[in-house]
């Protein structure tokens, strides 16, 4: 099958971006070159046919709209080292390209590095490795394209300025700066999964691009356990995604899914790339998090994931970790110590889930008076709509119970 | 890249000291500063580091209105005040970050990597 146009500018993109940017030392000027030769591609592409080579034909045009754009620098020593460092690049259109190295994980370093603010890491990764627009960016986010533009163009200065490195971390490094890359993934995924509003389509592509972002990751970095781990929740999380949302745009619990809406494609690739994490024999969070995912899919005993939550804690002790073990610590079997755990949180009392969690317990120990006033809190602390309905729902149904 | 890295610490916990205990403090440091000057001059044989007399007999000087005004001490009221500073030429950010952290006012103060305007 021939991509599209769309995918093989996807596709394209970062490559393109990415060579340019260590070619040049200069990530706006590279990502202004590719864009031009984009723009030309569109305009060409549709009229004389896809070229042969198009990775080829982007990164010569590309080259050739930067050698324009640096004949209007001023000095002319930077001119000079410009242009001659754009020699290891093809004139030719259908040139070979093939020796030039593939620096997109480099390129993914750079829009992930901890000097940047993390909505900026957010912006530069979807706009330079994905290759998405500043629009459909700006939309997926909830801000005006102007703000989103302006974000990007900020980052790109504080790379430049700064002297953010261009380069894959060195060996001694990759512990501390994997994390920061995966961590960007996810929050692109949670913002399409469990924002608190938007548009569905748009979600539903962050939430596809997430994965895309993970399974370049897990090309680029084949020995990173943690980056199948990434890829494997997301894909069973993502699996979920109809059955959650019942016919009146209510959110659906785990436990009263209908399980015939789960995308059992996903679920299967997920568990595969979770054997891949483990024969690594490396466990860390997000393997860790596929493992509790898997669990639910495949059924496992409530004990077992429990367990799993318990390990999770270990190695990440924050207080969202906390909640989800005690909710399942409570489906195990153990109502009350779930509760005693929902209680020993701190810090989560924003959260409209931590008082959702904790109502549902108090309801199955047949406390409804404190039942209702946690569904009550848990209301006052979101907008999202299916949410709202949900816990309106179930307050209700309290209602009934205590009758 | 040029970079500029700022020694911040709060100078008045070495105000009370008796001479012994400020010689034997600057003693124990020493080693960690020895292996900061390697590590420095390994990544840029050129790096410049300067030491500032106490912030405390600083003069600040404001032109107000036209008039000259010259106060006494250090121009903000905040416990850390700059109290030396290193000129260096470094590959990049990160490496800025490592030799930062060489520091031994790092773990009492703080460094600050400030990117110099070079063009």
């Amino acid at each position: 099958m021939t991509p599209t146009l769309e995918e093989t500018f996807r596709e394209e993109w970062p490559r393109a971006v990415a060579i340019l940017t260590r070619v040049l030392g200069d990530l706006s000027l590279a990502e202004d070159a590719v864009q031009d030769a984009f723009t030309r591609a569109l305009e060409r592409w549709p009229r004389d046919g896809t070229p042969r080579a198009p990775g080829a034909w982007i990164l010569t045009t590309a080259r050739n709209g930067a050698i324009d754009r640096i004949r209007r620098e001023k000095t002319f020593a930077r001119k000079a080292e410009l242009l001659a460092r754009l020699d290891e690049i093809p004139d030719e259109e259908d040139g070979d390209v093939s020796s030039i190295p593939d620096e997109r994980l480099a390129l993914l370093f750079t829009c992930c590095h901890p000097a940047l603010a993390v909505e900026a890491r957010v912006a530069l990764t979807l706009r330079e490795v994905g290759g998405l627009a500043t629009p459909e960016i700006a939309r997926a986010f909830l801000v005006s394209e102007r703000t989103l533009a302006q974000r990007l163009v900020r980052a790109k200065r504080r790379v430049r300025d700064t002297g953010i490195p261009f380069r894959v971390p060195p060996d001694h490094l990759l512990p501390e700066r994997v994390p920061d890359v995966l961590r960007v993934i996810y929050l692109v995924f949670n913002e399409g999964y469990a924002a608190t509003s938007g548009d569905a389509l748009v979600r539903r592509e962050l939430c596809a691009e997430a994965v895309r972002l993970a399974k370049l990751l897990c090309v680029l970095m084949p020995d990173e356990p943690e980056a199948f781990g990434l890829l494997a929740l997301l894909l069973l999380q993502d699996s979920r995604r109809d059955a959650r949302i019942g016919a009146d745009g209510e959110l659906v619990l785990l436990a009263d899914q209908d399980r015939s809406r789960w995308d059992r494609a996903a679920i299967d690739e997920g568990l595969r790339m979770l054997t891949r994490a483990e024969a690594l024999r490396r466990p860390g969070p997000y393997q860790l998090q596929a493992a509790i995912a898997a669990g639910h899919a495949e059924g496992s005993d409530p004990a077992v994931i429990a367990d799993v939550y318990a390990a999770l804690e270990r190695i990440d002790p924050s207080p969202v970790v906390r909640l989800n073990r005690a909710v399942a610590v409570a489906l195990a079997g153990d109502v009350e110590q779930g509760l005693e755990l929902v209680d020993s949180i701190e810090g989560l009392e924003g959260y409209s889930y931590l008082h959702a969690a904790r109502a549902d317990l108090l309801r199955r120990l047949g406390r409804f008076d404190e039942a209702s006033a946690s569904y009550r809190q848990a209301l006052a602390l979101t907008d999202n709509a299916p949410e709202r309905r949900f816990f309106e729902r179930r307050l209700r149904e309290l209602e009934t119970e205590r009758l | 890249m040029k970079y500029a890295l700022l020694i911040y610490s709060d100078q008045s916990s070495w105000e009370g000291l008796d001479e012994e205990e400020a010689a034997r403090r600057r003693a124990e440091s020493m080693p960690r500063w020895i292996a900061l000057f390697e590590e420095m001059g390994k990544a840029d044989p050129g790096a410049e580091g300067r030491e500032l007399v106490a912030a405390s007999e600083a003069k600040v000087v404001r032109v107000v209105d036209g008039e000259r005004v010259v106060t006494d001490g250090p121009f903000a009221e905040t416990k850390e005040q700059i109290g030396g500073l290193f000129m260096t030429d470094l590959s990049d950010l990160d490496e800025a970050i490592r030799i930062a952290s060489l520091v031994p006012a790092a773990e009492y103060g703080s460094l600050e990597i400030r990117p110099i305007v070079t063009q």
